[in-house]
């Protein structure tokens, strides 16, 4: 009883250290404002975006190579040209944008982000540059059903999760009950099999989907929104004053030359193209970055999983108290916690005091969780070596060191390779939670894919099956090094 | 030199939690003797012998090892002098994981630094001591238990050890194994070597032991020639079980 006591009191200490370094790192950094002089001084202006949200910003496959086009991107690059920059483009999660800004993973984000009040507390805007308004997608078949929203009251509406339809939705459509999900074509694909009834969308949105799938339909929304609600304005950190100056700049200019409707044009064009070739093979290129980078994560993440459970294990066997201890906080903790927040401390949280790059971030997350996991497997991997074992080491004279080695872990990890096996086909899976910082591995892919083809079933089989591959080849691999292992012994 | 002391026990005591397993117990060995311990099951008889080279550490009393008290030096030093003295177990305890020369090289190698052909030549050597050579490649799981044992015992000598402690070498074998084992360790006796035998063989003990003594209840009750302790018993708890056991025989 003292004892775990004593271990939560340990965490709760490592803990608040963490966090005390990131935040005081967090309120240091947003002292002065040098925002744009930093951007002009690195020469590049780093936007961030989820692009899953045709037309403002979505990926096509263009002679075999992807790339992020849109209106926003065209916004973007307007802005980037006017600051004599070059633009970056990152992408994550829709949730993840403001949050990417605040840690200063990137200057600017952008992605038909609505300037509501609630935002303006934790984030500055540019002006707003586009003003699209609120509409509903429903099945044609429901045509009659939903003639106008008023038709609506009591209805299931989807949207997408942390924008502004899912608070409207809530908000103005009486006795609705409001489903939210991450990705806008996850949302399209249930309105389409019916667990939800209508879609509450931004109207450019809607038309192209409209336009691309003749079993979907738009009505307005008919919300009395001021033009905060309905207007897109690009998002900065707070302080960022001198860098929102110099791209109202530009954004005054597009307005005055109405650029937004040949931005529109052109990523419609882009959307023309992108629906002639909708068959998965189309496609192939996507799925293979998506196997190569989950393939990447795995192995890495294996690897030093083992070696960072093979030092937390042997920690677990030392004479030093306090060694003990933090084998045990660490242990407890990463098991106590889901990946997905590790996965985003690491990235957003340590990214305050050093910028790490998404991919590396996402490896070294699942590499430390799955380290405490393999720790406990091989803890009891050392337990399942008979005592005798170390009696007959220690008796020939054996060093602790050469009798670990040599003796008790090759037994150890004979016996708990099954063991071993199903935590590296575990963390085959569960890599792909990565896919919310950006990272483009295999779940991250098939989410391009589904925005891209409009087709929400085909690329979950086709991203299934390529999961299965994987583990089931690695379950072949592990089964004839078992064999191996007990020819030996 | 055949009156050197290689073990001195002295007042030595061992209590697991509230149970005396080992009571005050006093012993001298000295250079090629060999010592048969036997009794009664429970007597305390393994916990002794494991004291004698601090696989169980006493509770009280010292262990004389060429001198030094081996209750009183640190890890380190504890082990330079545990490498000196050779233990073969009931239950063997050859390292699954090595083929039989695997397991007789290891400690030459890692704690006496000796080359891998030096070892492999002692190895090679013992093996035919023990008569296994043509087993040198082959793993523990394909060995009966007498050869098991017998590789034990080789890899125990590979140390080239000052004295050998043997734990009930015999009880997990099959009886028609049981003469194998016995053969080689006789052979070890005559060629000189020190030795502590925990046994239920009493042919074996009466046969090659310089010294017989009888432990029960943590005491070492009586100590003699073998002729002696067994045709002429003092103690009442010695006269007991050996009358049983050979009533048994």
């Amino acid at each position: 009883m003292k004892k775990s006591i004593k271990a939560i009191i340990q965490v709760i200490i490592m803990i608040t250290a963490l966090f005390t370094l990131t935040a005081w790192q967090a309120s240091s950094a947003s002292a002065a404002d040098n925002s744009l002089q930093r951007v002009k001084q690195r020469g590049e202006l780093i936007m961030v975006t989820s692009p899953d949200y045709p037309p403002y910003e979505f990926q096509v496959n263009k002679g075999g190579k992807s790339r992020i086009v849109g209106m926003d991107i065209d916004v973007a690059k307007k802005v980037a040209r006017d600051l004599h920059v070059k633009l970056v483009i990152k992408s994550m999660n829709f949730d993840s944008l403001l949050v990417a800004i605040q840690t200063g993973k990137a200057d600017m984000a952008i992605g038909g982000i609505n300037p509501t009040a609630t935002r303006r507390q934790s984030v500055d805007f540019s002006k707003i540059y586009y003003s699209g308004g609120q509409s509903f997608l429903i099945n044609s078949s429901d045509v009659n059903k939903y003639k106008s929203v008023k038709n609506l009251k009591g209805a299931t509406i989807g949207a997408q999760t942390g924008t502004l339809q899912y608070g409207l939705a809530k908000k103005k459509i009486p006795n609705s009950t409001v489903k939210g999900m991450d990705k806008s074509t996850d949302l399209v694909l249930a309105l389409k099999t019916h667990k939800i009834d209508a879609l509450g969308i931004e109207k450019p949105s809607a038309e192209a989907y409209v336009k691309n799938d003749p079993s979907l339909k738009m009505i307005s929304s008919g919300y009395h929104l001021n033009k905060n609600e309905v207007g897109a304005a690009i998002a900065f950190k707070k302080g960022s004053n001198s860098l929102v100056n110099a791209v109202n700049k530009s954004i005054d200019q597009i307005k005055q030359q109405h650029l937004t409707d040949q931005y529109l044009a052109s990523a419609g064009k882009y959307m023309k193209v992108n629906t002639v070739n909708t068959s998965m093979w189309h496609y192939w290129t996507y799925f293979a970055k998506g196997v190569e980078f989950t393939i990447l994560i795995s192995i890495v993440a294996t690897f030093f999983g083992v070696l960072i459970g093979v030092v937390l294990a042997l920690m677990r066997f030392s004479k030093q108290k306090w060694i003990r201890g933090l084998a045990i906080s660490y242990t407890e903790f990463i098991r106590g916690t889901p990946l997905m927040v590790q996965v985003m401390f690491v990235y957003f949280g340590i990214g305050v005091v050093v910028n790490i790059p998404a991919l590396i971030s996402g490896m070294i997350a699942v590499s430390l969780n799955s380290g405490a996991y393999v720790a406990e497997i091989i803890r009891g991997g050392i337990n399942s070596v008979a005592k005798g074992q170390t009696e007959a080491a220690e008796s020939l004279g054996l060093s602790k060191s050469d009798m670990m080695r040599f003796v008790v872990l090759p037994q150890a990890f004979k016996n708990i390779w099954p063991a071993l096996g199903n935590e590296f086909i575990s963390l085959i899976k569960e890599s792909s939670i990565v896919s919310i910082i950006g990272v483009t591995d295999l779940i991250y892919q098939l989410n391009i894919v589904r925005a891209d083809t409009y087709r929400g079933v085909i690329p979950i089989f086709v991203a299934m099956v390529l999961y299965f591959i994987m583990t089931f080849a690695l379950t072949r691999l592990l089964n004839h090094y078992e064999g191996k292992m007990k020819h030996a012994g | 030199m055949q009156d050197k002391k290689i073990l001195e026990v002295k007042h030595l005591s061992k209590k697991f939690g509230q149970t005396d397993v080992l009571k005050d117990i006093d012993g001298t060995v000295k250079s090629g003797q060999v010592i048969c311990v036997i009794g009664p099951s429970g007597a305390g008889k393994s916990t002794f012998l494991r004291c004698l080279n601090l696989l169980e550490k006493p509770t009280s009393g010292e262990v004389n090892f060429e001198g030094t008290d081996l209750t009183n030096v640190d890890d380190k030093h504890l082990v330079n002098l545990r490498e000196r003295m050779g233990m073969v177990f009931q239950s063997f305890n050859l390292f699954p994981n090595m083929t039989v020369l695997e397991n007789l090289k290891l400690a030459p190698v890692r704690v006496k630094h000796l080359s891998d052909e030096e070892a492999e030549k002692t190895a090679m050597h013992l093996l035919g001591l023990v008569g296994l050579k043509e087993k040198a490649h082959v793993y523990p799981s394909s060995l009966s238990g007498g050869q098991q044992q017998r590789v034990a015992i080789a890899r125990a000598l590979a140390m080239n050890p000052e004295v050998m402690l043997f734990d009930e070498p015999t009880s997990a074998l099959d009886p028609e194994m049981v003469g194998e084992v016995l053969e080689v360790m006789q052979k070890l006796a005559n060629e000189g070597m020190t030795m502590v035998v925990v046994t239920h063989e009493m042919g074996f003990a009466k046969e090659v032991a310089d010294e017989v003594w009888f432990m029960a209840d943590g005491y070492i009750l009586e100590k003699g020639k073998p002729e002696e302790l067994f045709d002429n018993p003092q103690n009442e708890r010695a006269k007991d079980f050996i009358g049983k056991i050979i009533q048994n025989v």
